[in-house]
Formats: structure tokens, sequence, C-alpha cells
């Protein structure tokens, strides 16, 4: 079955109708070509296809499309902001992307905690990526990418040991 | 230009962190179909018949194909001659998950249907799922075809055990269990097939070896090879599970079928229950030492559990029956291994290739014979370290050997010395609770230990397929001055093109931004066998040297030419050469000439690396030098073990790994904590929980892997002992380096509340039972 669906995905307007039964990521992934947001579980256990959901980071594979009427939706691909450049950067200089197949919605999730927390600790960094699966890089440099970024965003708040 | 020994980003790092890097789910072509897999829902069972005629009512459904209506040839992957695999299950299958039907249709949800419309009727037969029941006189057969469930066996000698063990001051026996363990990639597997007109297939695939795909999916679809193209995609994690694969091959078959493209991509379930994990084994090891600590006679039996077919199992049991002894100066050896069938989820190259069951159990009982000695594990481990210069038991010239400076600089680092308990303090918890004091209390329930395990690798190693296994690389340098890398060995996320861009930019005098590295593509690419067994630096690495060192001649020849100098008065910086009298050309500028110079020709290079006095083994007793380097790391963990639940935490990861030469510190670490993370999800975490050939924890929710929150202190130590086969003096790290973590884990229990846990996962129950066992506690 097919029904209304009006939404804002990256800025942009977008309006039709769309499988009632899909999920916000295979809307993303097969209606728009939004294939930033991955598919690694389908079952909200890996984190590869979060995206900013009316600014809050949700795993896409859980959200039914129709849950979106009238939101607003933020994929990697519509992340293009100073704060989402300085954590690729980051990503990349401190050896936190390897494979790279989690690191979109890595990326999307740190860029929900620095919107919200403008240096955050090694607790609050592993509480927000908790829910995020790496199976690379052991994780150590995911947390030091996150703090190096925020300490460039933020340098007058952050801590003498970032 | 020096890059060698400097941290380098990932190349493609940016591509990857914008969600801009394409994999092969997000592949679309036009008039692209989806495929899915029917899947056996018994171990064992006999197909009756296939009624597919209801599924193809279904609006949308464009091929149904199943081993009931179409001749499969038998087939293994590259090289393995135990032919036990169809595409599609004929008479029987074989395992919960064995592929019985495909079906393409024109999206996701009208093939899921399709599926579900498929009768199938099975007449149910007895399984097999313990191995060593499976090895006995008249159990059912898993394959018909076979004489027994034991497709490999092997046994070999050196020395004389009777002697060693005569000589021992003690002897040590124990049985070791390690069970499955999944690669757990992000990316679950993928593939997109398009088929011409003449019939020839494009696969799009992310995969460690396009080369060994092409001969095994020609061999399982029974056409030529030259009728496959294979091109790679970004590989989201690999870790071993991406060689050949069932999939890949049936994408192809509907692509054939329908003469459309077709996307076919895994579930996570399904790659849980049809993918190919880690091979468990069932290891008994008796060590004799003398009473110098000086390493007397072993003997091993090792039972491999192959699963439903063979894969590279069979090369895996070696590998864990025979790499271990090079070791350790140990000269008096006996070993058995056998490699059995059972009805479960057939098994595979993880991430180690065998040496990570082996040495959990090997490095155990090393610890079991100091602990008996009254010597320190590291001690015990120094008196009997193959060194530099070593010819071992099994004939291994071993040209560079770090592994006494590993452990040196490992238990160094970690403060070896201070922090060994000698003592177990076996207090329960009424006792503790009579002491005064939360203090007391909180110090007697939480025991830190630290213990130490060692292994090695090969790196560049002389496979049993019988191709050239060598590496070739072509450099082709652009008319704008950009150097193209064409190679056979692929990028599993490692980060393998960005080493060979550097190495390519450090021979040719260039800016590594100047320097591209292509995926594989068979059409293109010279050949190579892939990624896999510690081979794409040793060997794609010194090809790729080579094939830049070839294309810098051709270039100062040119330079030479153009400014009438000597191409041994030029050099190459940055980009820009120079000579005497104020010579000054940009390699853009020799890139143009280069074009009227050769006649419209470009500038390439070629490089063949190979590799030097490297035999496979004697196919009976085993012996043979069989890789061109070795790899030697020693780990320390420092564990907490709560002695009222049985709970293990890592506290610190101490990691030494001889590498050669660090070409790419920042990558070599991020290989490190990648694989001690995976190490400990392997030692303490990760369960498949197959019980009745039924793989129960087929999520993410219930395989547990390491999470950011399980992750302790990660300390590497790159050791540095230059071997003279690889490039720069560079081995292999990223196989070794989970290797030791599950021995060094389990040594640390011991030394904390002194109890030996033996099989693998050590869950909290486990440690739990044993300190009650063993100390009637808490």
């Amino acid at each position: 079955m097919r029904q209304m669906l009006k939404v804002t995905v990256n800025g942009y307007p977008w309006e039709g109708l769309v499988k009632s039964d899909q999920s916000l990521l295979d809307f993303l992934r097969d209606e728009l070509g939004l294939t930033g947001a991955k598919k690694g579980c389908d079952g909200g256990e890996c984190g590869a296809c979060v995206v900013l959901l009316d600014g809050r980071a949700v795993n896409s594979c859980l959200i039914p499309v129709l849950d979106v009427n009238n939101c607003e939706v933020r994929t990697i691909e519509g992340l293009q902001d100073e704060q989402t450049n300085q954590l690729q950067d980051a990503f990349v200089s401190v050896g936190a992307v390897q494979c790279g197949f989690c690191t979109p919605g890595m990326i999307v999730a740190a860029r929900a905690l620095l919107a919200e927390v403008h240096n955050p600790g090694e607790e609050e960094i592993r509480e927000a990526m908790v829910g995020h699966l790496c199976r690379c890089t052991g994780y150590t440099r995911i947390a030091a990418a996150i703090k190096l970024a925020a300490s460039r965003i933020n340098p007058e708040t952050a801590g003498p040991e970032r | 230009m020096d890059l060698i020994g400097r941290d380098i980003p990932l190349i493609d790092g940016k591509e990857k962190a914008t969600g801009r890097m394409v994999f092969t789910a997000d592949i679309n072509r036009p008039g692209m179909l989806y495929g899915m897999v029917l899947r056996s829902p018994y171990p064992h069972a006999r197909i009756v018949q296939i009624d597919d005629s209801r599924a193809w009512k279904q609006p949308g459904v464009r091929a149904i194909i199943t081993g009931k209506n179409r001749q499969f040839p038998f087939y293994s992957v590259a090289g393995q001659k135990v032919l036990d695999e169809q595409l599609l299950a004929t008479d029987k299958v074989h395992f919960i998950g064995d592929e019985v039907a495909v079906v393409a249709a024109t999206d996701r949800d009208t093939a899921a249907e399709a599926l579900r419309l498929i009768k199938v009727e099975y007449e149910q037969l007895p399984p097999v799922f313990d191995p060593l029941s499976a090895m006995a006189d008249g159990v059912p057969l898993v394959h018909q075809s076979q004489a027994s469930n034991i497709p490999y066996r092997m046994e070999f000698s050196r020395g004389d055990i009777n002697e060693g063990f005569a000589k021992s001051e003690v002897i040590v026996e124990e049985t070791f269990n390690v069970g499955h363990q999944y690669q757990g990639y992000l990316e679950p597997h993928a593939a997109v097939a398009e088929c011409d007109i003449s019939g020839r297939v494009t696969l799009w695939l992310p995969m460690q070896s396009p080369t060994l795909g092409r001969i095994t999916y020609a061999a399982a679809l029974g056409i030529p090879e030259n009728k496959i193209r294979i091109v790679q995609m970004p590989i989201g994690g690999g870790f071993g599970g991406k060689l050949e694969y069932k999939l890949h091959a049936l994408c192809a078959l509907l692509a054939k079928e329908t003469g459309q493209p077709v996307k076919m991509v895994n579930t996570r379930a399904e790659d849980f229950q049809a993918g190919l994990p880690r091979v468990p084994m069932q290891i008994k090891m008796k060590l004799g030492v003398r009473s110098d600590g000086t390493l007397a006679a072993k003997e091993s039996e090792i039972i491999a559990d192959s699963g439903a077919y063979v894969n590279y199992s069979h090369g895996i049991l070696l590998s864990a029956c025979h790499r271990h002894d090079n070791l350790y100066r140990l000269q008096n050896i006996h070993t058995k291994g056998y490699l059995v069938y059972t009805n479960k989820v057939p098994t595979g190259c993880f991430r180690g290739f065998g040496n990570p069951q082996v040495h959990f159990a090997l490095e155990s009982i090393l610890d079991m014979a100091a602990d008996r000695l009254g010597m320190d594990p590291a001690e015990l481990r120094l008196r009997n370290a193959t060194q530099t210069g070593d010819v071992t038991v099994h004939g291994w010239q071993v040209l560079s050997c770090g592994l006494s400076d590993c452990i040196n600089q490992s238990t160094n680092g970690a403060g070896w010395q201070a922090k060994r308990l000698t003592e177990i303090k076996p207090d329960t918890k009424d006792q503790v609770e009579k002491k005064a004091g939360q203090e007391a209390l909180q110090e007697a329930r939480y025991a830190k230990g630290i213990g130490l395990a060692c292994c090695l690798h090969v790196s560049g190693n002389r496979t049993f397929l019988p191709y050239f296994d060598g590496a070739s690389c072509r450099i082709t340098v652009n008319e704008q001055g950009m150097a193209i890398v064409f190679v056979g060995e692929t990028d599993l996320g490692q980060g393998a093109r960005t080493t060979f861009a550097q190495i390519a930019a450090h021979e040719l005098g260039l800016p590594i931004t100047d320097v591209m590295v292509t995926l594989v593509d068979t059409d293109i690419n010279p050949h190579g066998l892939g990624t896999f067994g510690d081979r794409a630096t040793t060997l794609g690495g010194n090809a790729v040297r080579l094939a830049a060192a070839d294309a810098r001649r051709q270039i100062l020849a040119i330079a030479a030419e153009e400014t009438g100098s000597t191409a041994e008065k030029l050099v190459i910086n940055d980009g820009i050469i120079t000579g005497e009298a104020g010579i000054r050309l940009s390699l853009a500028e020799i890139a143009q000439l280069a074009l009227s110079q050769l006649a419209g020709g470009h500038i390439c290079g070629q490089g063949v690396y190979i590799p030097p006095d490297v035999t496979a083994v004697h196919p009976d007793t085993k012996y043979g030098n069989i890789s061109c380097s070795y790899p030697f790391v020693a780990q320390v963990a420092e564990v907490e073990v709560d002695r009222w639940t049985g709970r293990v935490k890592v506290n610190r990861i101490v990691a030494a790994h001889d590498v050669g030469k660090v070409i790419n510190p920042l990558l070599a670490n991020g290989q490190v904590d990648g694989a001690v993370a995976q190490g400990i999800g392997y030692t303490l975490m990760e369960d498949m929980g197959i019980a009745n050939g039924k793989v129960s924890n087929k999520t993410f929710s219930d395989y547990n892997m390491p999470r950011i929150t399980d992750m302790p202190e990660i300390k590497s130590i790159l050791v540095e002992s230059n071997d003279p086969n690889g490039p720069y003096g560079a081995k292999g790290l990223a196989e070794p380096a989970l290797t030791p973590t599950a021995a060094a884990i389990a040594n640390a229990i011991y030394n904390a509340v002194g109890v030996r846990i033996t099989e693998l996962p050590v869950t909290a129950e486990k440690v739990f039972r044993a300190l009650k066992e063993r100390f009637g506690c808490p």
C-alpha cells in the first residue's frame, strides 16, 4: 500500500507516495538515492544508518517512513557545515576511519553530540557512540577524533589535555 | 622525498567520511533486478521435490533457479581439491542455511514473497554435529560422495618426542576448545552482476581476491574464466570473510539467466547463518620442558570442525598444526590433525587463519609449564625464543626476528615484574565480609592479574595454490604527470591503497596527492592473488616499489634526453626534476614530452616481485620455508577479575609487534587496535550460540561484539627487525595482532585468581564455575 508523505530532506522539500511499510532508511537509499546511510543490520543494532531527524540522531532503519511526515531529515550528504567538516577531517587524520562503512553514521551521531555538548569528555563520547559498531578500529581513535574536532570547533572551552 | 615511516592518513578517508564512497549495495544499474536465496531450514535432509509454480505466478518474478531444474558442477574454492560444493543443493542440504533456490524479481519485496511461495519437500536425515562423533565409523555421512567425514588428515614428526619427554622435568597436558567466531564486518556480503550479449558476466564485488574469485566462480558456473570479469568494490570490512562466497556466483547465475543486472545483499541474519566463520577446534596438547626451561617435546592432536564444506579449512588446519612450532626452538614434535565435516555452517578464513586457535593452546600450556617449574613465563619464552638467522624445525628461514625484543618491550611497557603476583588469595565472600571495612571487601573481590602471550605468522607465504603467488604492479604516468598504480592486492579498509600510494610517491619523488591507486579490475590490473595471509604490504608493496623504480628510470631517461644531461645526475623531488646547470622540469612537463618521445606511448613502469627461497610445504612431511618473511608478536594483558561473579575486565593491552619496518605508523597502530578489539571479543564475548546445527545468535544484540564501552587502553609498541625481503624491511601485521590476545588474557586470569580456563569464549559463568571448583567459593 502506498501513502502520501511530505518531508524535508537535506533542506529540500519532498512530496509523494511511499510504501507504507517502508523504513526511513530504505526510503532514503532506494527512493532518493541517498546511500550515505548504510544498512549494516536493519535492526537498530549497528548505527551505520544514523541520520538526523529534526536534529536528533536516530537509527533510520527503525523509523517507519510515514513517521517522518512533516519532519526534517538530514543525512550525511546534507551535512556540509563547519562542524561536520571538522569531524570528518579529524576522523581521517587520527585514523578513526578504516573500511568506512560505519563512518557516515558515526559522523552524524558525533555531529549531534557536538550540537549538545561543546567539548564532550570520554564518558559522554562513549555513551553517545555505544550504539555504533565498528569492527576495524577498536574505537580508541573514534573518541580521539571527536575530542580533536571539538577542540578545534570550540577551542575556548577545550580542556588543556585535548 | 622520504615518505617511509610517516603518518599518512587514508588517501580515500574523506570519501568514506562524507558518505561518498560507493559500496556494492549502493549500486543501481538500469533495469536492475533483486536476487534472494532460499535457504535450508534443516541441518541434513534430502530434497524430495521443489514446487515453484505458485512463486512464478507472483507478478515481477523474472527467474527461479533450483538444483532440481539445473545441473551444477561440483567445485570448491580455488586450488582446494575436494570438490564438495554446488551452487544450489541438488539432492541433499548439508546445513541450516544451505542454498536451495534463487529468485530474481523486480524488487526486494517481490523476491521475498516469491521465496515464501516456493514449496520444498524435505525428508529429514540424521545429522552429525559433534566432530568427534562424526569421525567414528558408521555415522551418517555429510557428503555421500566421500568415504568418511574426514576430508583431510595429516600427521608429521620431527626429532624424537619419546626422548624429549624422557628428559623433561615437567610434562603438562591439556585439552583446549575454541568455538566459531563471526567476522562481523559491518558491510554484509553483497554482489551486483550483469551479463553481456556474449554471455560474459561482470561482477561488482567487495572481494579480497578478485583473481581467486574468477577462478572459483568459473568452476562453479561451468564457464571459462575469460567469461568472468570481477570489478572490486570498496570492502566494508573483510578480515578473511570476503574471499570466495557463493552469493557472488549465484548473482552471476541470475544475471546470465535474466539478461538483466541483478543485485544480491545478505541480510545480517543470513550473513550469520551462512557466512564462513572461524574454524572451531579441539586441541589436545602435551608439552615437556627440561628443568632449565628448555622446551623438550610437544605432542598435539587437532580436530577441526569444518562444518558442511571444506572451503579453506584444510589450509587453516595445516596452519594450526604447524606454524606455531616455529615460534620457539623446539626440536621434538609429533602432530596429528583432522578436518571433520559436520552438518553446521561451513567455516573459513578469519584473521589469523588457524593461528589464534592454536596459539590459545600453546601459549596457555607454556604458562602451565612455567607455573610447574616455578619460572617466570616471560623468562621461559625468552629462553626458547626463535632468533634472527634460525632455520626452524620445519625448515623456515627466519631472516628477521624481533620476538625477544617484543617480549622484553611488552613486559617492560606493562610493568610486568611489579604487577605479577606470586600468590593466589582464595578468600571466600564470608571470610572477606568478616574483615573490617568496605575497602578490604573490594580489594578481595576484585583481583588484578597480568599475562603474556606470543605468536608468529607468515607474511607473503607460498600458498597451496598452483598459481604465481608473488605480486605484480603496473604504474602509468598520465599526460598531467599523475601516477596511477595498478596492483592485484586489495584494500580491505586497512589502508593498502594508501601504503601503495606512499611507496609509489616515495620512489617516484611525487607528492602523494599525485598518486592514484585503482581498485582491482580483473580486465585491467596485473595478476595478484589479492589480500590474505599478511601478503599485501610485503608482496604487493615490493611490486609497487619495483614498478615505481621502473617508471622513474623511464621518466629520467626522457628528462636526460630533453636536457642533454644524464639520468644519474637528475633527481625528482616533490614532482620537480632538477639537475646541474639549473635544470628544472616538472613531472607534468616530462609526461607531455613522453607523448612525443614515445610516439604517443605512456610512461609505464612494471614491477614483478617473486619472494625468494620460498616453497610450498612438502605434502606429507609439511617441511619447507613457506614464507619470505615472518612477523612476531608479544602481548601483555592486564585484567581485573570479579571473584564473586567471574566477570573479567581487560584494563590494558600492551602489544609489541615486530613489523620489520614501520611504513606508516598511523595505519600500523590502527591495525593493532582493531585486531586487539577482535581478540578481546574472541576471548571474552563472542559466541554464535550454535546448538543442533542452528546459529542462535544471529543479530548484533545477541552476538556480542566489542563496543566502544568494552575497550581498554591499548599501548602499541612497534619493533623494527628490518627484514631483508620486506619492502624497506617491512613485514605483515594485521593477522598476528589478533592471535595472542586470547592466551594473554587467559594467562592474566590465571595470574589474578588461579584458575585456568581452557575453552573460548571465557564467559563469566566459566570463570565463576572454575573458581567454585578450585576454591569452593565464593
